[in-house]
């Protein structure tokens, strides 16, 4: 069956949006990711317009993450205090990163920039959790450990100056003592590259919570999807108010199977190990990185796009 | 006074029947007299929540022996599109936006034999038929020079038939003989990718290499209903419109929540 789209204009079968908004909602439950980096190119992919693709996906996140925020707060894996600090950090970055965009728009290479930190980021974030959760997970198997313990802050140099730094205090759902210019500030990097790429930065704000913060997965998860909810509610706003590129029917349709796909990828995530989780994600981020490689340099069927967006 | 007035009548009647017999020389000489006619069966497409493109049937009469050629074309307009170049001679990405102008965002031409065999180039020109002519005709910048322009044009085609926003045939008019007078119409998918506006149906008649004649009707496609109330919330109350979708978005994730929730439970 088919549904004529207003903003898109365009015509779809509705099994598609909804059969991705599950595929992606499941993703989003299980790891914490808001999924934009996989949606958004589908989307494009089945004819909906680039610009209207990612501001409808933005609205799709906000019922899936509001969908899975609940789900893993109900099972007590939301750390509102940290994901509050993470969001303050992240906005100012946002802010940061759209001058940034401003300025490489001016000089003209601004599309090099976004890609190459894109892939780059992937790439890096991709290998680094994949070679680290691969040794973690030896690690555990030769101990004959049962239960997977998450990374310890190690009393390094690194850890040291971390615990030097002012304004320590505890958060007690993730278990852990910081410095609260901490997720600020590493919130604010991920805001600058999100804003920069033009992505929600999920899947950089979990290896953050995860290596730089230390925080428990399943905390991490939880919280990561808490504070996209928030960063989408606001992207959702500006692309409906400034760019009009919001298509509510596309929206309605992706998240009638996204906030279901949350609930299972919650319930599944429960199952799975830490170390398991992180490693899925790894392979995901890094097939999607070869993805982005291979349109980078394979002669596209089509030189002409549709203006707008990037 | 009398045989005065008898006069001036007589003249009067012999000015008529002169009048009478140069106008059916007239239309006798015309090279093609038989009026052309169009109609489309389907001149008011509406769109509605299950719209998934229709089908506009194009006929009419015309001269007998005559090739027709029937374009439909939304106005001619100027287009904005991102191009994709090699970065650093290693890396595709956009590497820049075109600029189209005077052509038509949407351009079907369908004609009884190739327009090139049946026209010459400057009636080809003059009327925008076919391909090249509209490659002759727009403007593309920045473009360094001819060849560019033709790569750019071809690009340009191939992005628009990838739509089906851009589309040509020959041979797919019927034409039938009947009383003296032909019959033509053709039978056309409207694609559901055509945005919503006014599309402009003509159809010529074709002798001798010339258009001889030509005919023009509109399509007319519009939103209807919610489709439309959504669509104009969205171009101007986007702040609402935002505020709506939110909220949905919010409720419906609730709700999917609390539907799950009553299942699952604390670990």
């Amino acid at each position: 069956m088919y549904l004529y789209l207003p903003v898109a204009l365009t015509s779809i079968n509705i099994l598609i949006p909804i059969g991705l908004g599950l595929a992606v909602g499941l993703l989003s439950g299980l790891f914490g990711v808001g999924g934009g980096f996989l949606m958004t190119p589908l989307l494009i992919m089945f004819g909906i317009p680039s610009t209207v693709a990612a501001a409808t996906d933005s609205n799709q996140i906000v019922a899936a993450s509001t969908s899975g925020t609940y789900a893993h707060w109900k099972v007590g894996n939301v750390d509102f205090k940290m994901g509050l600090y993470l969001l303050v950090g992240g906005f100012i970055g946002g802010l940061f990163g759209v001058q940034a965009i401003k300025v490489l728009k001016a000089t003209g290479n601004a599309d090099f920039v976004i890609k190459m930190t894109y892939v780059l980021m992937l790439g890096i974030v991709g290998t680094y959790m994949f070679i680290e959760s691969l040794a973690s997970m030896r690690k555990a198997k030769k101990k004959g450990d049962v239960k997977l313990t998450e990374p310890t802050q190690k009393d390094s140099a690194f850890g040291r100056f971390l615990k030097s730094l002012p304004l320590q205090t505890h958060f007690e759902k993730s278990g852990v003592t910081h410095s609260l210019l901490l997720p600020v500030i590493f919130g604010g990097f991920v805001g600058v590259l999100a804003a920069i790429m033009g992505v929600g930065g999920g899947f950089l704000m979990v290896p953050v919570m995860v290596y730089i913060l230390r925080m428990p997965m399943h905390v991490v998860v939880g919280t990561s999807l808490f504070q996209i909810l928030f960063n989408c509610i606001e992207v959702t706003f500006l692309q409906a108010y400034t760019n009009h590129t919001v298509d509510f029917i596309l929206a309605v349709l992706l998240l009638l199977g996204s906030t279901v796909g949350a609930q299972i990828g919650t319930v599944f995530g429960r199952k799975l190990k830490g170390d398991q989780l992180k490693i899925i994600l790894a392979v995901i981020v890094l097939v999607v990185t070869v993805k982005i490689v291979f349109e980078l340099t394979l002669t596209p069927s089509l030189l002409l796009a549709q203006g707008g967006g990037h | 006074m009398k045989n005065f007035k008898f006069q001036i009548s007589n003249f009067k009647i012999a000015l008529f029947l002169s009048l009478c017999c140069a106008a059916a020389v007239l239309l006798y000489c015309s090279p093609s007299f038989a009026e052309l006619t169009i109609k489309a069966n389907h001149d008011h497409i509406t769109i509605d929540f299950f719209y998934h493109g229709s089908t506009v049937s194009v006929s009419g009469i015309s001269d007998p022996g005559t090739d027709l050629i029937v374009k439909i074309a939304s106005p001619e307009g100027h287009q904005a599109l991102r191009k994709k170049g090699k970065a650093g001679g290693v890396l595709w990405m956009n590497v820049g936006e075109l600029k189209f102008e005077d052509m038509s965002n949407f351009y079907s031409l369908h004609s009884t034999g190739k327009p090139d065999e049946i026209l010459n180039r400057e009636e080809i020109d003059k009327y925008v038929i076919g391909y090249p002519a509209i490659n002759r005709h727009a403007k593309i910048s920045p473009v360094a020079n001819e060849e560019e322009k033709n790569k750019w044009f071809d690009e340009f085609i191939k992005f628009k038939e990838s739509s089906k926003l851009y589309s040509v045939s020959s041979g797919k008019i019927s034409r039938t003989v009947k009383d003296g007078k032909q019959e033509y119409s053709i039978k056309l998918d409207w694609p559901y990718q055509a945005p919503p506006g006014d599309y402009i149906v003509t159809v010529y008649a074709v002798k001798d290499k010339k258009i001889v004649e030509k005919a023009e009707t509109k399509v007319f496609v519009e939103q209807v209903g919610f489709v439309k109330t959504l669509f104009d919330m969205a171009k101007n109350k986007g702040a609402l419109y935002g505020i709506i979708s939110i909220v949905a978005a919010i409720g419906a994730g609730f709700g999917v929540g609390l539907i799950f929730g009553k299942g699952g439970g604390a670990h």
